[in-house]
């Protein structure tokens, strides 16, 4: 067991690396594409521990983005504090109030939780424009563009590339902790079946709340790195779409798994913006098509597709390993 | 163990291939330009809510496809001499956050030699800080918010198009001035940029006279109804309204107006919401008596009114629509508006001259002066000054009749 959690340390270390030098290799139109993509990637990892991990499904995600770039936005133009501090207190903003709203999900699951939370981006646009002293309406809030601090010799487009990718990996490793342990195993014991969870102890109101929280938190990094990108903030930035795409992004990274997390977020980041390409006319349907073909090739997401191809080599290492031919399956899901 | 590094290891190798060539591009002085074309692009609501402005970027398409395949009465060549106009219009689903990404990419990655025509007060407005620290012009964007046009001393490398909604409610205030001096003025607005730029607009107008406005009733966008507001102008004994809404509001204050059977003397409103068939709707919902009579502006033909039939600029509108947009609606003003927009487009391009550079575009555009836009209302002179940035400033009242605007009076300037 020693030597296969350092493999699989070792193959982060590699991704990690690769994470690092990219922007070597990148014009910085591209770094700040990639910067976006870690953007997403912090998003659905947070999905992805309620939906993927709790069975909770969120149709709101969007909207916890949009208070984390709302925090952002009125703490760096309104009281002139530097955006890199506002990045934590949006994170926290977002998170109490996901919390908070983990309280009336636990009477609902399924399609009446997905309902209930959709209207959670239908009231932070209301919201955002009722508060215009605050919020600056429907005209928004313009934030300062982004550039390196602390006398950095690098472009902004790379500054904002290692910042979102650095939070992200710091973000990923403490989801990765978090769901390998206790924690991890109690949220999978309430999305199989809550009967047995409670059953066995599980106390499903802390949980269920617990994963509403953590992942609205994770969106509120995300919505707070996405302001500083953009450098603009108004309700269209937030639309109830967006809430949709990162469900998609989920799904088709895979769900409940991590390791596929970014193919979804380069998913989310490409096919549409990439889609107007293909027909001028139909940019949407372009993009359902390719998101239909997606879901019938690839039932498990990148992460199933990842496990497929990596099976018969990881077979064979597991089997050298002496971890046992029977529970390979077990192990890999408890691995990635 | 081995077989992990392969596979990482090849994964290295797709993801540089994939995205070195880039890394390569050859940076030159003015990108965007080459001996054969000039590329220019432009962010517009494709898909999402608005999607139905879409027109105007297939406008603008069409009549830079007429452009490259004409020869220029100037040399005898075609496209802007001899340089093939290449348009790239991408999608940012009225988002500003895909706006500053798609800005970028047509700027960092696409190489556009300009930004034409973007659509959308916000979408600019978040794009318009990167665009001047990179002096790239952005050029004729399509909002009339006037923060575009006044705000050329912070923003040298933008400016807009249409007349602004300053310089529109100050015709109305100066007709109301000129015709109506004893009138009772009742203002209801969208009390936000939008609608205070009408009313500054206005004020501006009635110069001495503003203490015509007897109230005036602000509505936030997410209002559902309006109707409290309309009842308390109806009480200040006013007989001339200013509606400063958009197109739905609108309809919704003539059906509310019928229903507590208040008619206003004099109805103005503004040039957002006086489209025929927004007009038909209100029609429909409060009757023909309630709406006849209403008082608004246009700048542009109405592809929509027969009385432009033997017109040579709408034969032309109508000749280039049938061969680059055989299926679309050609009654649609939005597909006129782009093309009006791409001949102020052409016109700027050519006064950029023979070798154009994005310091000479931005000059152009400071220095336009033409009047035969065949899209526009005759007499219409597109014209800009070191001090005056609004392109398009003139304007014509119109009043709506059994199903149609018409022109009355003389053009009027707004600025």
């Amino acid at each position: 067991m020693g030597r296969l959690r350092a493999l699989q340390l070792a193959g982060l270390g590699l991704v990690a690396l690769v994470v690092a030098l990219l922007p070597r290799f990148m014009t910085d139109f591209r770094a700040f594409q990639f910067a976006f993509v870690g953007i997403y990637f912090i998003a659905l990892v947070g999905l992805n521990i309620l939906t993927g991990y709790s069975g909770q499904i969120s149709l709101g995600h969007g909207a916890f983005m949009g208070l984390g770039a709302y925090t952002t936005a009125i703490l760096s133009t309104r009281y002139d504090i530097r955006d890199l501090w506002t990045i934590p207190l949006a994170g926290l903003v977002a998170g109490v109030v996901g919390f908070l709203f983990g309280f009336p999900a636990l009477r609902l699951s399924g399609v009446y939780l997905a309902l209930a939370t959709f209207a959670i981006p239908v009231a932070l646009i209301s919201l955002a424009k009722r508060f215009e002293e605050l919020t600056g309406g429907g005209g928004g809030l313009i934030l300062s563009l982004p550039v390196a601090p602390f006398g950095l010799d690098t472009t902004p487009s790379r500054w904002l590339y290692y910042l979102t990718w650095g939070i992200g990996a710091v973000l990923f490793a403490a989801a990765w902790l978090l769901l390998r342990g206790r924690t991890g195993r109690a949220f999978r014991a309430v999305r199989d079946s809550e009967i047995a969870a409670a059953a066995s102890g599980v106390n499903l109101a802390v949980f269920k709340t617990l994963a509403f929280g953590i992942s609205a938190f994770y969106a509120g990094v995300a919505g707070s790195l996405l302001a500083i990108a953009v450098a603009f903030v108004n309700p269209d930035t937030f639309p109830i779409s967006l809430s949709i795409l990162l469900l998609t992004g989920v799904v088709v990274g895979g769900l409940g798994s991590l390791s596929g997390i970014v193919f979804g977020a380069l998913f989310i980041q490409f096919v549409p913006l990439n889609a107007s390409d293909i027909s001028m006319q139909a940019p949407s349907v372009v993009y359902g098509v390719i998101l239909l073909l997606v879901l019938f090739l690839l039932p498990g997401g990148a992460a199933g597709l990842l496990r497929r191809l990596l099976h018969p080599l990881t077979t064979r290492l597991y089997r050298r390993l002496n971890v046992g031919g029977g529970s390979v399956a077990t192990t890999l899901r408890r691995g990635t | 163990m081995r077989k992990w590094f392969f596979v990482f290891g090849a994964m290295i190798v797709v993801a540089s291939l994939t995205i070195l060539p880039g890394a390569f591009a050859r940076p030159s002085a003015d990108p965007g330009v080459t001996a054969k074309t000039i590329t220019l692009g432009g962010t517009f609501p494709l898909s999402g809510p608005v999607s139905s402005y879409a027109p105007i970027a297939s406008g603008m398409k069409a009549y830079f496809s007429y452009v490259n395949a004409r020869r220029s009465t100037v040399d005898r060549k075609r496209g802007v001499y001899g340089r093939q106009i290449v348009w790239k219009f991408v999608d940012d689903a009225y988002n500003p956050a895909q706006t500053v990404q798609i800005t970028r990419q047509l700027v960092e990655q696409e190489k556009v030699f300009a930004l034409v025509g973007g659509l959308g007060t916000e979408h600019q407005i978040a794009v318009r800080e990167y665009l001047n620290q990179q002096k790239v012009p952005q050029i004729f964007v399509s909002t009339g918010a006037s923060t575009f046009g006044r705000d050329y001393g912070q923003y040298p490398w933008t400016i807009g198009w249409q007349p602004d909604y300053v310089s529109e409610g100050s015709i109305y205030g100066k007709y109301i001035a000129a015709n109506q001096p004893t009138a009772k003025i009742a203002i209801l607005f969208q009390n936000d940029d939008y609608g205070k730029d009408y009313i500054e607009g206005l004020e501006k107008g009635l110069g001495s006279r503003q203490n015509l406005i007897v109230a005036r009733q602000g509505f936030e966008v997410t209002a559902p109804s309006v109707a409290s507001q309309i009842a308390t102008l109806r009480a200040s004994g006013a007989e001339t309204l200013m509606i400063f809404a958009t197109p739905p509001k609108t309809i919704q204050t003539y059906a509310i107006m019928a229903r507590l059977g208040w008619k206003p003397d004099n109805i103005y409103l503004n040039s957002v919401s006086a489209t025929d068939a927004f007009l038909s709707l209100a029609v429909q919902s409060a009757g023909a008596a309630a709406v006849n009579g209403s008082i608004s502006t246009s700048y542009n033909k109405d592809p929509a009114n027969a009385k432009w039939d033997n017109d040579a600029g709408m034969k032309l509108y109508r000749q280039i629509m049938a061969k680059y947009l055989p299926n679309a609606r050609a009654t649609d003003g939005l597909y006129l508006y782009g093309m009006a927009k791409a001949h102020s487009t052409v016109q700027a391009l050519y006064l950029a001259g023979k070798t154009p550079t994005r310091a000479g575009l931005q000059r152009a555009v400071a220095r336009l002066n033409y009047k035969d836009n065949p899209f526009l209302l005759p007499g219409i002179v597109t014209k800009t000054s070191g001090t005056d940035r609004f392109p398009i400033s003139q304007l014509r009242l119109i009043r709506f009749n059994n199903g149609t605007w018409t022109e009355f009076g003389s053009l009027l300037a707004g600025r």
